[in-house]
């Protein structure tokens, strides 16, 4: 596999995405959330047998519907569902601690995985930005067994040493997993700061540690092997029209 | 954060929203504001139990009979129901499954623009010109 030609970093996200999901898990992806909604449809191409819920009320839908739009709230994750179950329900169902994963993402995080999704810069009431806030992010975080942020930009100004407001932040009890184009960062259950967990094949330490906001003690990481091309077959055929490609735009 | 009644453990506790006016469109509604959300509801049937009144806007008027059918179907019964008002194609520019189901953008454009030039009744004017 060569980066570049057979793949890049849409590819090589999507296959970290595809790898955290195990067998029998109850996983579900956020609004606006392209790069988990493919790499989950993949995922189910490749016989990976796990329930699939958003925001659609779709429940397991027919994982061969192609996204046509970026947009995670269309009728090709609702089609040929088994079942409808909606937000407030999904929110029932992982508090209840029945959920395994949840594919969020963050404006900004810091090492401990706090995440700002309400503003950025200025204060509250008078932010320059306001942001969607955090109704997954808030509500799943706290009390998801193996919560997974997923950021499709890897630089300072989003990896910060410290989040002015948190929206949101992990249980200390539980996993917690950051995904980024370059590397994967995990917070262990019982552990209070995220750890270099590994790199993709096409960065290194340096480069990863020059893009973070916040201080990397570890001094090697692993090399995650690149997609195989059972993966990348996966993803062309839930995705024939690349939605793939549009976060990293 | 407050006690657990339960035991000592920590709680959230978040104050319940109380909007005067839920809108919500649907598909298919009766003359009584019953109403069947065919395809994704998300949360507005919670939108119309918390709201004090809640405004329908359907695709169709239908009859009572489609309910007493598939009573299971009906996502928001009459009762939280203050005004019916048929209106296809309302929720455009956005999407209604499966009536539409792409965002027209540059209707959608117009909005925002719209919004931030503070001209949201010229541009619902001309979204519902003839219609009405």
């Amino acid at each position: 596999m060569e980066y570049g030609k057979d793949y890049g970093k849409p590819e090589m996200m999507a296959a970290a995405i595809i790898r955290e999901i195990r067998e029998g898990d109850v996983v579900f992806h956020g609004l606006a959330s392209s790069t988990p909604m493919v790499a989950m449809k993949a995922a189910k191409a490749l016989g990976k047998e796990f329930t699939y819920v958003t925001l659609s009320d779709g429940l397991d839908h027919d994982w061969s519907n192609p996204p046509t739009v970026a947009s995670t709230l269309t009728a090709n994750t609702y089609e040929g569902s088994v079942a409808t179950f909606g937000l407030d329900e999904i929110f029932d169902l992982y508090a209840s601690g029945k959920g395994d994963i949840a594919f969020l993402s963050c404006l900004q995080m810091d090492k401990s995985g706090r995440i700002a999704m309400s503003y950025l810069g200025g204060d509250y009431d008078h932010p320059k930005l306001r942001g969607p806030g955090g109704a997954g992010s808030a509500t799943l975080t706290p009390v998801t067994p193996r919560t997974t942020i997923w950021k499709t930009v890897h630089d300072k100004r989003t990896f910060v040493e410290h989040v002015d407001f948190a929206t949101t932040a992990p249980d200390i009890n539980k996993d917690f997993t950051l995904i980024t184009p370059l590397c994967i960062f995990r917070k262990p259950a019982g552990e209070k700061y995220l750890k270099l967990d590994c790199i993709f094949p096409y960065t290194t330490v340096e480069e990863v540690k020059e893009n973070t906001g916040w201080i990397i003690d570890e001094k090697e990481a692993p090399v995650m092997d690149p997609p195989t091309e059972q993966e990348l077959a996966a993803l062309k055929r839930v995705d024939p029209h690349n939605i793939l490609a549009f976060e990293f735009k | 954060m407050v006690k657990s009644p339960f035991d000592d453990t920590e709680v959230v506790c978040v104050k319940a929203l109380v909007p005067d006016y839920a809108i919500v469109h649907v598909q298919e509604a009766d003359i009584y504001g019953n109403c069947r959300i065919l395809g994704p509801s998300y949360q507005d049937a919670l939108l119309a139990r918390a709201a004090r009144k809640t405004i329908v806007t359907t695709e169709r008027i239908v009859g009572t009979y489609r309910m007493q059918e598939e009573p299971k179907l009906t996502a928001i019964p009459h009762m939280l129901v203050e005004a019916v008002v048929e209106l296809p194609g309302g929720a455009r520019p956005g999407i209604c499954y499966p009536e539409y189901q792409t965002v027209t953008w540059d209707d959608h454009k117009a909005y925002q623009k719209a919004v931030k030039a503070g001209e949201v009744p010229q541009f619902a004017a001309k979204m519902l010109e003839g219609r009405l």
